[in-house]
């Protein structure tokens, strides 16, 4: 089994790779590109998670490595595509507060600020710099998706922007909480309920939040009449 | 015993409370009458046991539940707290005697059966609060009190401006819960109990809590600027009500800031010029705005607001020169304001009762609409003048012995090492018998409006004496202001108190004795006095739009006070001709600035409405920025998690 375990330096290049595919999602515009680029942080994540398994053995993250791959690297992306394929927009153009220059700026700053904010707590958590790294990334990974939901005015983009902060909550989870697997798994369950839902609506989702209302409330007002 | 006794008083209000409100139908006369006998019962259980540990001396401690290790219904019965106690139960036995009678005037049988049950419990959270032993306790009481009195002030609901007093009140009242339960929990993070008693502070924390039981209690004594829901809260409930407010419930305040001040903290002199200038403040203020008011009732809560001045600036008065270790002066201005606040309780409850007789009789609380009340409600007359002798410090009634022994206190600041606090009790003395002239005055206007000369109204006119039950229980506590103002110095010596006292026994003595000779040679030479009607500038008929109204009494008064007053004349007029020669008609009014209302309240009021307005904007978002918000919050998580651990 020694042989087998992957080094820190790995790991950590993986962790780089994930920082750099949230930062492509903050400022990708096109909606195929995003889909990609999400299914790809998912398979990152997949591969750290194969990686920790190899050094601790825990059987929770080979299964969350499983899980990741099927469900966000193949599922949550096939339905996905198959939205675009009947949605008239290829591209989200429209941004709120924040640019995609704005973001990453910001972004910058967020992860010294995480980094910071661990860097005092490390002490306390008693583990090794590694560890610290990744809580870290997955911190920042959750923030910038947030960040996606807010400054992103279509609604397919905010749901890629809440699956990449939940990509990050999985990050966090490997790394520091250790987050019981059961837990895991009715998260994705809820993924799959938020891609499912979106597909029943996709009629509306190529527009904004508020002009979705206003089509819903026309719909009602037709009825009415 | 004594543990029996107050506990067995408390059980017998209890037993009132569900009298009151078991039953139904509009009758039940009979139900109420037992049911405030009871109350009279559990007050003279009370006074009993307040009795015996005053002769006693020995403190009684028990507990009656306990809900957790720090958490417990305790009680402490010392001769403070039995002072206290006495006091809520003396005038909480004439009120229910006077309430016989009175509350059977009002709204429909469920009405006053609320009302009797409403009464009872809170007599009996007032009691409970002067006698517990610790915060919890004594907070749980608080909030009883509060919400009984505040049913009770909404009793006639249906009133405009009872909703008004209604809302004044509960915001008050939860303001000045809020800073009690501030400072409990300040002591508490300090001393790690919420037991009464001696905390070792430092400087700023003890000043922090003072701070906090000052707004706390002073809010509920009607300490100004916190005094604005008095004069609403005790003109909109029924007078028996008003009685107990102004005299007991107001005092239970008192009673916090003096176990405070005497058994928790050490004062230290900032805290006594704070409470010297804010009971001038109160005191003149009060009284001016009684000056100006033709509510009777709310001019008596202003003599209240008035009254709590002089007692606050005892205790004040008490701080300063505790901290210049002149011990007698300190006792004699602590007794002092322990003594008017058991006269301000006995002629302020009295002075409620009547006025409830009067307004019962007229259906008016504008002294505008009465006078001539002597003649139809004697005795009634009597009892107020005896009251309102009393209040007006008048020699040898109560009011004026309790006061003396403040004026005897001020004339020590002489002995005060500090110039700059010496000139400010010379400067609070001068305020203070201004007050004292003005109160006087006051009450010149409303006696003489309400009883004396004709009627200015048809209910006036037919008005008819109150029944005996509602003169009995203001007659015995004006009895009480003839017996505590004579034998003060007796009453105090007998309680082991060597103070330096005017006697006024032999001065009543001395005083009568004039009197009885002046009226003596007056019979004797009666033969050359000539009875004949009163010159009316030549008119025939005399009628009441002739005489001297209270807003004429008191005109003089507000226009040197006008600044204060902020008083604005308009008057317009309306001619005949175009060069404004021949007026026809017009009308003038005098608008007075509602300063407390006009410049603090609305203002903060304002300012509460504009944060609301700015968070309720903040709600009514888009799902962005809902979001931005939580990327905030994190955020500066985040930063404080870096910089602070």
């Amino acid at each position: 089994m020694n042989e087998l375990i992957i080094g820190d330096d790995f790991i950590k290049i993986l962790l780089v790779l994930v920082l750099g595919s949230a930062a492509l999602i903050i400022t990708q515009r096109s909606l195929v590109s995003l889909f990609s680029i999400y299914a790809a942080q998912s398979a990152i994540l997949a591969a750290v998670a194969l990686a920790l398994f190899t050094r601790e053995g825990t059987a929770s993250l080979l299964f969350m490595a499983v899980l990741t791959v099927a469900s966000k690297v193949i599922i949550i992306p096939f339905f996905l595509r198959r939205l675009l394929a009947v949605m008239p927009i290829k591209r989200d153009l429209e941004f709120h507060y924040l640019t995609p220059i704005g973001s990453i700026i910001l972004s910058t700053g967020l992860f010294f600020v995480v980094y910071q904010a661990f860097s005092a707590l490390s002490p306390a958590l008693e583990v090794s710099r590694l560890f610290i790294l990744g809580a870290v990334i997955g911190v920042s990974l959750a923030l910038m998706g947030m960040m996606v939901i807010m400054s992103r005015r279509k609604v397919i983009t905010k749901i890629i922007g809440y699956l990449s902060m939940e990509n990050g909550v999985l990050l966090f989870s490997m790394f520091i909480a250790e987050m019981p697997f059961i837990i895991e798994v009715l998260i994705i369950i809820d993924l799959l309920m938020i891609i499912v839902l979106s597909a029943v609506l996709a009629f509306g989702i190529d527009s904004s939040v508020e002009a979705f209302h206003k089509r819903l409330n026309q719909l009602g007002l037709d009825f009415e009449d | 015993m004594i543990q029996a006794l107050f506990l067995g008083g408390a059980g017998l209000m209890l037993l009132a409370a569900a009298a009151g409100v078991i039953g139904g139908g509009d009758s039940g006369a009979g139900r109420r009458k037992a049911a405030l006998a009871l109350v009279i019962a559990g007050t003279v259980a009370w006074m009993a046991a307040s009795a015996g540990v005053l002769a006693d001396g020995a403190a009684v401690d028990f507990t009656l539940y306990r809900l957790a290790p720090d958490l417990a219904f305790a009680f402490h019965l010392d001769r403070l707290s039995a002072f206290f106690c006495l006091i809520i139960a003396a005038v909480a036995l004439c009120t229910a005697v006077y309430s016989l009678k009175y509350i059977e005037h009002g709204a429909g049988g469920r009405q006053r059966d609320f009302l009797t049950a409403a009464m009872a419990v809170f007599i009996l959270s007032m009691g409970l609060v002067a006698a517990s032993a610790n915060f919890f306790a004594l907070i749980f009481f608080w909030e009883m009190m509060s919400l009984s009195s505040l049913l009770l002030v909404l009793y006639e609901r249906d009133r405009a401006e009872t909703a008004k007093a209604g809302v004044y009140y509960l915001v008050m009242t939860q303001f000045s819960t809020l800073f009690l339960l501030l400072g409990a929990l300040l002591l508490h993070r300090y001393t790690g109990t919420f037991n009464i008693g001696a905390a070792d502070l430092s400087p700023a924390a003890a000043g922090l809590i003072f701070g906090a039981f000052f707004i706390g209690f002073g809010t509920k004594a009607g300490v100004m600027p916190f005094h604005k829901w008095l004069p609403f809260a005790h003109a909109a409930a029924p007078s028996n009500i008003s009685a107990l407010m102004s005299g007991v419930m107001i005092k239970v305040a008192v009673y916090g800031l003096v176990r405070i001040l005497l058994d928790v903290l050490s004062p230290e002199l900032w805290w006594g010029t704070v409470l010297l200038v804010f009971g001038i403040v109160s005191a003149v203020l009060g009284v001016i705005y009684a000056l100006k008011e033709h509510d009777l009732k709310k001019l008596l809560a202003y003599h209240s607001i008035e009254n709590i001045g002089i007692i606050v600036i005892g205790l004040g008065l008490y701080v300063i020169f505790s901290h210049y270790s002149l011990a007698a002066l300190a006792d004699l201005s602590l007794f002092g304001a322990l003594f008017h606040t058991l006269n301000h309780a006995v002629f302020k409850s009295l002075l409620f009762m009547t006025a409830g007789s009067v307004v019962a009789a007229t259906h008016s609380r504008n002294i505008e609409e009465m006078g001539g009340l002597v003649k139809r409600m004697p005795a009634t007359a009597v009892i107020f003048l005896i009251g309102a002798a009393a209040i007006s410090a008048l020699p040898p009634l109560n009011g004026f012995a309790s006061e003396v022994m403040l004026f005897q206190a001020y004339l020590g600041a002489f002995q005060v090492p500090s110039p700059l606090t010496a000139v400010l009790l010379f400067t609070a003395l001068a305020a203070f018998a201004l007050m004292s002239a003005l109160a006087a005055a006051c009450f010149v206007k409303a006696f003489g409006a309400v009883f004396l000369a004709l009627p200015r109204s048809k209910e006036a006119e037919q008005a008819v004496e109150a029944p005996r039950a509602m003169l009995i229980g203001p007659g015995i506590l004006a009895a009480a202001c003839v017996v505590l103002g004579i034998f003060s110095a007796q009453i105090f010596r007998a309680a082991g108190f060597d103070l330096p006292l005017i006697d006024l026994l032999p001065v009543t003595a001395v005083t009568g004795a004039i009197f009885g000779l002046a009226v003596f040679l007056v019979r004797r030479s009666g033969s050359r006095v000539r009875l004949s009607e009163t010159w009316g500038c030549g008119i025939h008929r005399q009628n009441s739009k002739m005489e001297y109204t209270a807003s004429g009494f008191s005109e003089p008064i507000v226009t040197i006070f006008s600044p204060i007053f902020r008083t604005r004349k308009s008057l317009r007029r309306e001619y005949a001709d175009r060069d404004k020669s021949i007026v026809t008609g017009g009308s003038g009014e005098i608008h007075t600035l509602q300063f407390f209302e006009e410049r603090i309240y609305l203002p903060a009021a304002r300012l509460v409405q504009r944060l609301s307005g700015f968070v309720s904007r903040l709600h009514n978002v888009d799902l962005d920025a809902f979001v931005l918000y939580a990327f905030v919050v994190i955020v500066i998580l985040l930063l404080a998690v870096g910089r602070w651990l």
